[in-house]
């Protein structure tokens, strides 16, 4: 059977296990990027494969090792493997006050959130520009829209890939590849659980649904932007939060 | 098919010009060869080669001529 296939970065992550998922239910096969190996994962990709009839090709390297990146799409590429649809999730949090925020954590945040996802992109683009079709979705943050305190790292940061998303959309109208971002609230995942409980609880009441968001309801968002029932939407950054109070 | 006359394909095809205009073609020197249509080249160069490009070198493919020396970087010799 001749099916799509989505890379998935930081699909080890709560929403990155949602995101396979839902792509697997729809017949999707998965390129499954992680930082490095391990069992609890391998035995996920497992089980999704045996439940969806699918294949799952793990990939592993850091994001921010551009050389490892590279050498493993230079392997997709030579393998003539597609990529449909992108999904840029991997990401890292951060919050803290400007006054406590050194700028080298700054960059360091910034280099995770925006710049890899820059690298990874312009190496995918290669590869749907072949085709001359394809969509991506950047998971972009609903902190990176509302910029409250204590964002300096993560939410410029977010705010950054969300303009980028904007723009690199623009760049290729025409070319057959859309490009949107999925701005999530605050989620049930680990992210959460490390998160300052008065944050936290001011993030969650702040949403007119008055709780997180469950890491399928991102998935859905973000499947629902690469399907054909979005093929008009393009450069759009769609909140994914219950609604603002 | 030879290297040369791939290559020379690819830039016929992609800007849909006859051979004979594509010898002394410079980026910009027509309306095809803008950004975009840059970028179309770089796709069918890439595609012709089985390679992946630089983004410097992707910058500097600023001729016909010019993209013979980047090519030799990938082991791709252009005759």
């Amino acid at each position: 059977m001749n099916r799509k296939n989505v890379f998935i970065t930081g699909a080890a992550g709560g929403i990155g296990k949602a995101l396979i998922k839902i792509f697997a239910s729809n017949n999707y096969n998965i390129i499954a990027h992680c930082r490095k190996p391990d069992k609890e994962k391998e035995k996920y990709f497992d089980e999704i494969k045996k439940e969806f009839d699918i294949e799952i090709y793990p990939v592993y390297f850091d994001m921010t090792n551009y050389i490892a990146m590279k050498t493993a799409l230079l392997n997709l590429f030579k393998e003539k493997k597609n990529i449909d649809v992108l999904v840029n999730n991997a990401g890292i949090a951060h919050g803290g006050l400007f006054a406590m925020t050194p700028v080298s954590k700054i960059k360091e945040v910034f280099e995770i959130n925006l710049f890899s996802q820059m690298e990874l992109t312009r190496l995918v683009l290669k590869i749907m520009t072949r085709k001359k079709s394809g969509s991506i979705v950047n998971i972009s943050s609903i902190a990176g829209l509302d910029l409250a305190a204590g964002n300096s790292a993560y939410g410029v940061s977010k705010a950054a890939l969300a303009a980028w998303t904007k723009t690199l959309a623009a760049e290729f109208t025409g070319s057959g590849i859309r490009i949107n971002a999925v701005a999530p609230g605050l989620t049930d995942t680990r992210m959460a659980v490390l998160m300052e409980e008065k944050a936290k609880q001011e993030m969650i009441s702040a949403s007119a649904m008055n709780r997180l968001a469950k890491p399928e309801e991102i998935a859905q968002a973000v499947f629902f932007l690469t399907s054909d029932a979005a093929s008009f939407i393009n450069g759009q950054i769609l909140r994914v939060d219950g609604g603002a109070k | 098919m030879n290297n040369l006359e791939k290559y020379t394909k690819v830039f016929t095809e992609t800007f849909e010009i006859p051979e004979e205009e594509v010898q002394s073609l410079k980026y910009q020197d027509i309306k095809a060869w803008d950004s975009v249509g840059h970028m179309g080249l770089v796709a069918k160069l890439e595609e012709a080669f089985d390679i992946m490009m630089e983004t410097d070198d992707i910058i500097d493919l600023s001729s016909f001529e010019k993209g013979k020396e980047i090519l030799a970087k990938y082991d791709v010799e252009i005759k």
